[in-house]
C-alpha cells in the first residue's frame, strides 16, 4: 500500500530522530562549549540508539510504500537500516580515543556522522531514481567533507580532492545514465519502469540503449561499492584520511552501495516470479556483474600484495571484499541475496576490528607501516591477538566468522552451477591469504624494533576490541539467527 | 522554417561552442567566462522546452551563484600579483578520442533509440504545478534537499574557516 | 522543425566536452566546470524527456534537484581547493601526488 506524507510520518521515526539529533549537536556545540567534549559524543550515541530501537519497532509493520512512492518499507530495508546504525555507533566509539582526531574540533564531525548515516539509511530505503540520487548525494556530500577533515594535513586534503572529483564525475554519469532509464520509459519510479520494461520488452537498437545504460548507472554503484573500473579513489582516499573515517567508510556506504546496487537491478529490471528472478528479455546484466566481480576481486588482491602501508592493503583487501559481495548478486536467487547480506554482516566485524587495531597502533607508534608492527605480540598480546583474530576471520579459515560469510556466497554459487566462478572466488581467498598472513607474521614471528615497552590502549578501546572480537568467534556457533534474520530480509523483496 | 527554429539553431551552437572553449582554452578567465555563455544557452533551452521556472532557477542558481563561486575559486588560488592564468593539459589524445567515442554512442542512441512518446502537451506556464508537486508528491525529496543542503554548508565552512581551536 | 533528437544532441555534446575536460585538464577548477558541465547535460536530458516522454513534470522536478545538488557540490569542492591552495600552493592535480609514496 502506498501511504501519503502525513500518515507516512509515523513510520519515519528513526530519520526523524536523527536529523533532530543533528540540529541538536550543532546547537550544543555552541552553546555548551565547556561540556562539549563530553556531549557530542554521548548524544550523537543516544540518538543512533534511539533510531537503532524505533527501527526495530519497525519490524513489525507491513511492507508499505511511504511518502508517495518515495521510499519502500520492507525487509530488505529494515536489514540495512539496523546494520547501518549498528556500524554508525561502532564507529563513533572507535571515533574517540582516536589520535588523529584528538586535535581537531569534533563538534562537526558528529553531526556529519548523523548525517551520512541519514542518507546512507535512506539510500536503503529508496524506490524511487530521484530520491536514490538524493540520499546518494548527501552520502557522498558529507564523505567528502569527512575525509577532508585534518584541514592541515596535506595528505587528508589530498585524498577528498580525488574523492570528490572522482566522485562527481561518476555520479554525474549515473544521473546521465538515469534521464535516459526516464527517456525510454518515462517515469521514475523503480515499479514503474519494471512495468514499462515487462510489457513492451526491449527490441532492436534499445539493447544497446539499455547497455549504455547499465554501463553509466553502473558508474555511479560502482564507486560507492568500489568495484573496479571505478575503484581509483579507494587506495588514496582510505590512506589519507583519518583511520575511523576509513573504517566507516570500507563499511557503511559500501553496504548501501549494495543495497541499491540490488534494490536497482532486482526492483528495477528483473522480474519476480516466486523466489527466483528472471530477467527482462533484452537486459542481461549478470554477465556484466559477473566480469566485474571477477576483475575486482582480483585486482583488489593483486594489488594489495605489495603494500606495506595497512591503510592501503585494508583498502585493496576491502575491494577484493566488494568483489565477492557481488558474487551474490549475480546468481539471481533468493540463496544469492541471503549469501550477499550475511557476507556484509560478518564483514562489518572483520574490518572494524582491523581498523581499529591500526587506530591503536597509531595512537601510540603514529606509523601506518607493517614493519613497524613487528614484535606487537610481546608489547600487547591482547592486540596481537585481537588482529590474528581479524585477519583469519578476513581470509575466511574457519572457525571464524569470514569463513561463514564465504561459505553462503560459494554456495550460492555453486548451487547455481557456476562452478568455475566459486573456484576463482577461492583462489582469489587462498592469494589473499598472503598478505594478511604478512600482518599476522610482523606481530607475533618476527622481532620487535628494540621498543619494548607495553603499549596503551585506553579501557574504551579494549572494551570495543573485545565487543569487535567476540562476534568473530562465536557467529560460527550461532548462525542460525544470522541465517533467518537474512532469509527473512530477501523474501518479500518481489515488490509491491 | 520558423524564426524560432533559426534562433534555436543559434542557441545551440553558442551552447556547444561555448562548451569547447571551457575545455580547451588556455587561459582560466576565458574558461569561466564561455562557462558563463554556456549555462544562459542551457537556460534558453529550457525556455524552448517549456520550462520557464527551471529557466529562472538556472540563471538564478547557475549563473548568480555557482559561476560566481567558480570565479572566486579561481582567483583565491593565483597569487594576485602573478596574474598567469595559464593552464596545462594532460595528454590531450587519448582525452579527445574517448570522448569522442562517448559522443558517438551517445548521438547514436539519442537517434535510433525508441523513446517513450506521449502526446505533446501545450505550453504552459508551470512555476504554479511546480509549487504544488513539490510539497504534496515531492515532500520527502525537497526536505532532504535541505537536509543535504546544511551538512553542505556545515562542512563548507568547517574547511574553510581559520581558527583551529574552536 | 525542432524535435526531441535535437535536444538530445546537444546534451550528447554537453556530456562529452564535459568528459574530455575532466579527463585532459590538470587545474582542479578546470575539472569542477568540466563536472558542471556533465550535469547540465543531464539535467537538458531530464527536461526535454519531461516534455516529451513523460505525462507529468517528473523530469523538471529532478532536474530542480540536480541543480541544489549541483551547488552544494560547488561549495564543497571550492571548500576543498581553497584548503590545497593554502597547503601545497598550487592547485594542479599532478602536484598533488604525495599519496602515491
Amino acid at each position: 500500500m502506498i501511504l501519503d506524507n502525513l500518515q507516512s510520518l509515523r513510520f519515519f521515526y528513526p530519520e526523524l530522530v536523527l536529523i533532530v539529533a543533528m540540529l541538536v549537536v550543532v546547537i550544543s556545540d555552541i552553546a555548551f562549549k565547556r561540556l562539549r567534549n563530553l556531549l557530542n559524543p554521548v548524544l550523537t550515541i543516544a540518538a543512533l540508539l534511539l533510531a537503532l530501537y524505533f527501527t526495530v519497532e519497525l519490524n513489525s509493520a507491513p511492507a508499505t510504500n511511504l511518502f508517495q512512492g518515495m521510499l519502500a518499507l520492507d525487509s530488505f530495508a529494515q536489514y540495512f537500516k539496523v546494520f547501518l546504525l549498528l556500524a554508525a555507533v561502532l564507529v563513533v566509539m572507535g571515533s574517540l580515543d582516536a589520535k588523529e582526531l584528538s586535535q581537531v574540533h569534533q563538534g562537526e564531525f558528529f553531526v556529519l556522522l548523523l548525517g551520512v548515516t541519514v542518507g546512507m539509511i535512506l539510500m536503503a530505503n529508496s524506490v524511487h531514481l530521484a530520491m536514490l540520487y538524493l540520499s546518494l548525494e548527501l552520502v557522498s556530500l558529507t564523505s567528502y567533507i569527512m575525509v577532508g577533515y585534518l584541514k592541515n594535513d596535506p595528505l587528508s586534503n589530498e585524498a577528498s580532492m580525488k574523492y570528490i572529483l572522482f566522485g562527481a564525475i561518476s555520479t554525474g554519469s549515473m544521473l546521465y545514465g538515469f534521464s535516459l532509464i526516464y527517456g525510454m520509459t518515462g517515469s521514475l519510479s523503480l515499479y514503474a519502469i519494471r512495468d514499462v520494461f515487462l510489457n513492451q520488452g526491449v527490441h532492436g537498437f534499445n539493447e544497446f540503449t539499455v547497455i549504455l545504460i547499465l554501463v553509466l548507472t553502473l558508474a555511479g554503484f560502482g564507486f560507492k561499492t568500489a568495484a573496479v573500473p571505478f575503484h581509483f579513489w579507494c587506495p588514496d582516499v582510505y590512506a589519507g584520511a583519518p583511520t575511523p573515517v576509513t573504517a566507516f567508510l570500507s563499511v557503511a556506504p559500501k553496504a548501501a552501495g549494495f543495497a541499491i546496487l540490488v534494490r536497482f537491478l532486482f526492483s528495477g529490471m528483473t522480474q519476480a516470479s516466486g523466489s527466483q528472478w528472471g530477467l527482462v528479455s533484452g537486459i542481461n546484466w549478470p554477465p556484466v556483474l559477473i566480469g566485474i566481480s571477477v576483475l575486482t576481486m582480483t585486482l583488489g588482491n593483486i594489488a594489495a600484495l605489495t603494500q606495506n602501508n595497512l591503510k592501503r592493503m585494508l583498502a585493496y583487501s576491502s575491494i577484493a571484499h566488494a568483489g565477492y559481495i557481488m558474487m551474490g548478486c549475480v546468481v539471481l536467487t533468493g540463496e544469492g541475496l541471503k549469501a550477499m547480506l550475511i557476507y556484509i554482516f560478518v564483514y562489518l566485524f572483520m574490518n572494524l576490528g582491523a581498523f581499529l587495531v591500526v587506530t591503536i597502533i597509531y595512537n601510540s607508534d603514529m606509523t601506518f607501516d607493517v614493519n613497524d608492527y613487528n614484535g606487537m605480540f610481546k608489547r600487547s598480546p591482547f592486540l596481537a591477538t585481537a588482529m590474528t583474530v581479524f585477519m583469519l576471520s578476513l581470509i575466511g579459515i574457519p572457525p571464524f566468522a569470514g569463513f561463514l560469510g564465504k561459505l553462503f556466497i560459494f554456495g550460492a554459487v555453486i548451487d547455481k552451477g557456476l562452478f568455475w566462478f566459486a573456484v576463482v572466488g577461492t583462489l582469489n581467498a587462498a592469494v589473499a591469504a598472503f598478505y594478511y598472513m604478512r600482518v599476522v607474521r610482523a606481530m607475533i614471528i618476527e622481532e620487535g624494533n628494540g621498543n619494548l615497552s607495553p603499549l596503551n590502549i585506553s579501557l574504551l578501546n579494549q572494551a570495543l576490541l573485545v565487543a569487535l572480537v567476540i562476534p568473530n568467534i562465536i557467529l560460527i556457533v550461532f548462525w542460525n539467527p544470522i541465517d533467518r534474520w537474512t532469509a527473512s530480509s530477501v523474501k518479500l523483496f518481489n515488490g509491491l | 522554417m520558423h524564426v524560432s527554429d533559426i534562433i534555436f539553431v543559434i542557441v545551440g551552437f553558442v551552447t556547444v561552442g561555448s562548451a569547447a572553449v571551457v575545455v580547451l582554452s588556455r587561459s582560466l578567465i576565458y574558461s569561466a567566462f564561455a562557462l558563463l555563455f554556456t549555462f544562459f544557452g542551457v537556460a534558453i533551452i529550457y525556455v524552448f522546452l517549456g520550462a520557464d521556472f527551471l529557466a529562472a532557477a538556472q540563471v538564478l542558481i547557475y549563473v548568480g551563484g555557482i559561476l560566481v563561486l567558480l570565479l572566486f575559486g579561481v582567483m583565491l588560488t593565483h597569487r594576485l600579483y602573478n596574474l598567469n592564468l595559464r593552464t596545462e593539459t594532460f595528454q590531450i589524445i587519448p582525452g579527445i578520442l574517448i570522448s569522442f567515442a562517448v559522443f558517438v554512442s551517445l548521438s547514436l542512441v539519442a537517434t535510433h533509440t525508441q523513446w517513450h512518446r506521449v502526446p505533446e502537451k501545450p505550453l504552459m506556464p508551470t512555476t504554479d504545478t511546480i509549487g504544488t508537486l513539490f510539497m504534496t508528491e515531492y515532500l520527502l525529496p525537497f526536505e532532504i534537499a535541505s537536509i543535504l543542503l546544511l551538512t553542505a554548508l556545515i562542512g563548507a565552512a568547517m574547511l574553510v574557516r581559520r581558527r583551529t581551536d574552536v | 522543425m525542432i524535435t526531441l533528437h535535437h535536444y538530445l544532441l546537444i546534451s550528447a555534446a554537453l556530456f562529452s566536452f564535459g568528459i574530455l575536460g575532466v579527463l585532459t585538464r590538470k587545474n582542479a577548477v578546470n575539472v569542477l566546470m568540466g563536472i558542471e558541465l556533465i550535469l547540465n547535460a543531464a539535467n537538458i536530458n531530464l527536461v526535454a524527456f519531461s516534455r516529451y516522454s513523460s505525462s507529468g513534470f517528473d523530469g523538471q522536478i529532478f532536474a530542480t534537484f540536480v541543480i541544489a545538488v549541483a551547488a552544494s557540490e560547488v561549495a564543497v569542492a571550492l571548500a576543498i581547493v581553497v584548503t590545497m591552495y593554502r597547503l601545497l600552493k598550487t592547485v594542479n592535480l599532478d602536484q598533488a601526488d604525495s599519496l602515491k609514496r
